[in-house]
């Protein structure tokens, strides 16, 4: 249905129809909620198309995702596609596979393409592609703290708080040896969730243990394998896992020998993935705004998109400890905040 | 006669439209607007929507308990929103909410092109986000707040809670970050009952707690901030009548804040109080409600400044053939008896506590030197 079919439905003229699209404000409210009524039942979308080609715009953005089997990445390109929908732009989502070359081709079909903006995912393009895509003057965000470029709108998560809070809760727990199961990904959030492990550890006088600090493939299978490693050497009494699908694996490879989680070693993640609230027993983890994230990334690059503002923005978003049963604290207080 | 100036803003009355699902889309603030209120509050917006829990309010007639209460509207869609709920004019508050600075600070800036005339700023939810609430820290509220002035031209406002161990100290947090006002008080955690025969609390998790319950709660927060910071106050918490917001507007409060009332009793509540105001000032002879803004403050007290007179309680009118026994019942000093149809206060035993004059519905009782 156009613009002109729903005109007459209502009654209406085009431009009344127009008005309510575009400054409802204008139009009285009876008339408004009539005309609004038979939009959303048609499901008309106006022709964003025909309105792009003022402003001589293509309603399009690309969206670089590490890898599309990341349940994270996905879970942050479906609040970068959230916003985008509610402003008539398609989403082009590119499987980067972690891998730069890949990254490069894409970024060059995106700018062929004459997307209007790009998002780039914890990205590891090298800087002779992001400044194409400046001198091409195409608006873009980083979305976490993989590459960090200066002028760029970027939105974050503070990892090295988040992993510190983790591994003080697991302290509080009463753990005294406790090991870390680190993702091998080259992002820069492993990297702060290290040291955020490091801090609490020194502040906690517990000193570092090489054998507690294991670095792993970031996968369930990864985890697994770390785990069995590490407790060949040392037997930690809690696990703090950079991910949930790296803690998924350790919780396994703790069963499989005979222990109890969290009797014998308590186990938590990082992420709040959905799968965290399922497993036996649940998983305690640091949520992380990822849908937010992407939404935020998406909201930025609109801002630059529309010209509303020039100066970068940088939105800095929190994780929050979601404390179930796998830490093996008592208060059951805890998991109702 | 009740024109107000709130943080540089004309206000036609001061009673205000508190947050909430009763301001959830432009059509509800404008109704809002239309039914009198000085200046109406949006519901709390968020920076990404989330699912509403069913039930998620209970309620009695003292008050009500909410579980999680935020926008289901996007920032993007309150555009559209601001242009309807600002079609007849009207003064609208943009309530914004979020875990850290930047991201209320660009919910504001949005709310601010928009056409919000002032922001409020959430940060003192109980419900759900930690045990701790945000208010509690001034440091934090520091942070947000400066974010939130520097983000836009307006003025900012930031609603505080009572779970906090010292209020005035946030609240000077506010003024320092250049915040122009706080509102005093948000809900405060509670639950409302249990249903002890299935041993079930009224709603799944703890919430906060308004109306009538929080009153004295509301009343108190904007005494101390009156006493201790130099800050423009909207009081809230119990509103039901022009008597309760004169209350808090003698303690302080520039403009009041009705939610809980309105959401039961419905918005025909705000003309209600607005026109009780209006009467109480000329019957008062006011020329403007800002002659009695704080005047009870003088009569709040040090222990030190109380005089220690031997007052006891004596009946004032005889006979009381009330029989009802309040006075009898409420005397822990057993001083009052009944002799000969009518009550009897034993000057000796009476401390002069007071509660018996409170607890007479006939007002027979009264303390006297």
């Amino acid at each position: 249905m156009n613009i002109k079919q729903i005109a007459k439905k209502a009654g209406v003229s085009v431009a009344t129809v127009s008005r309510v699209l575009n400054h409802p404000e204008t139009v009285a409210e009876t008339t408004r909620e009539k005309i609004q009524k038979i939009i959303d039942e048609e499901e008309y979308k106006p022709n964003w198309f025909a309105r792009g080609l003022n402003f001589n715009r293509t309603k399009t953005l690309g969206l670089l995702i590490p890898h599309t089997l990341g349940s994270t990445y996905m879970e942050i390109a479906n609040g970068v596609e959230e916003v985008a929908r509610q402003k008539g732009y398609i989403t082009f989502m590119c499987n980067v596979e972690k891998d730069p070359q890949i990254e490069k081709e894409y970024v060059n079909q995106l700018i062929n393409r004459r997307v209007d903006g790009i998002i780039l995912m914890f990205s590891a393009l090298d800087d002779s592609y992001m400044e194409l895509i400046e001198e091409k003057n195409i608006p873009a965000v980083l979305i976490g703290e993989n590459k960090v470029k200066c002028g760029w709108s970027s939105v974050t998560t503070n990892c090295r708080s988040g992993a510190a809070d983790m591994v003080r809760h697991l302290a509080e727990c009463g753990h005294s040896r406790i090991g870390i199961l680190c993702g091998r990904d080259p992002e820069q959030e492993g990297r702060d969730m290290l040291k955020g492990y490091c801090d609490v550890m020194k502040k906690c006088g517990r000193g570092e243990d090489p054998r507690l600090k294991s670095s792993v493939e970031n996968s369930i299978e990864g985890g697994y394998i770390g785990m069995k490693q590490m407790l060949s050497e040392v037997r930690p009494d809690a696990i703090f896992a950079t991910s949930d699908e790296i803690a998924y694996g350790a919780m396994e490879a703790v069963k499989d020998m005979g222990m109890s989680i969290p009797g014998d070693i308590a186990v938590a993640g990082f992420g709040n993935s959905r799968m965290s609230n399922l497993v036996e027993p649940k998983l305690s983890t640091v949520e992380q705004p990822y849908r937010k994230m992407g939404i935020y990334g998406a909201r930025i690059l609109f801002d630059m998109i529309e010209g509303e503002t020039e100066e970068p923005q940088h939105i800095i978003l929190q994780g929050k400890l979601r404390i179930r049963k796998s830490c093996g604290h008592t208060d059951r207080i805890g998991e109702m905040f | 006669m009740l024109t107000t100036n709130f943080m540089g803003l004309k206000l036609r009355n001061p009673v205000i439209l508190a947050a909430g699902p009763w301001n959830r889309d432009g059509r509800a603030v404008k109704e809002s607007i239309d039914m009198g209120a000085g200046a109406v509050v949006t519901e709390s917006i968020v920076s990404d929507t989330v699912m509403d829990v069913r039930p998620r309010i209970a309620g009695d007639e003292r008050g009500a308990q909410n579980i999680r209460l935020y926008s289901d509207i996007q920032i993007e869609g309150w555009e559209s929103e601001m242009k309807i709920a600002k079609s007849s004019g009207g003064v609208v508050i943009a309530s914004v909410s979020g875990q850290t600075p930047s991201e209320v600070a660009y919910l504001a800036s949005k709310m601010e092109k928009f056409g919000a005339d002032a922001i409020e700023l959430s940060v003192s939810n109980p419900a759900v986000e930690s045990l701790e609430v945000v208010a509690s820290h001034a440091s934090t509220v520091f942070d947000m707040t400066k974010a939130v002035v520097s983000s836009v031209g307006i003025p900012v406002i930031v609603k505080l809670s009572q779970n906090t161990t010292n209020i005035s100290k946030v609240a000077k947090a506010v003024k320092a970050a250049g915040g122009s006002g706080v509102t005093a008080i948000n809900t405060v955690r509670g639950i409302l009952g249990v249903d002890v025969e299935n041993a079930v609390p009224t709603l799944s998790t703890y919430g906060g707690i308004s109306g009538s319950y929080i009153k004295p709660l509301g009343l108190a927060s904007v005494a101390t901030i009156a006493q201790t910071a130099d800050i423009t106050i909207s009081g809230v918490g119990g509103i039901t009548d022009g008597r309760s917001a004169l209350e808090y507007m003698m303690l302080g409060a520039t403009t009041v804040q009705v939610g809980t009332h309105a959401m039961i009793r419905g918005k025909g509540v705000i003309r209600k109080i607005v026109h009780e105001l209006e009467e109480w000032a000329q019957n008062h002879n006011l020329k403007n409600l800002s002659e009695i803004r704080g005047k009870a403050l003088a009569n709040l007290k040090s222990f030190d400044e109380m005089k220690f007179e031997p007052a006891t309680s004596v009946v004032n009118s005889v006979p009381c053939t009330e029989n009802c026994n309040r006075c009898m019942m409420a005397c822990m000093y057993g001083a009052i008896t009944r002799e000969g149809g009518s009550i009897r206060v034993d000057e000796k035993k009476c401390t002069g506590c007071g509660l018996c004059t409170d607890m007479c519905a006939a007002k027979k009782l009264k303390l006297s030197l």
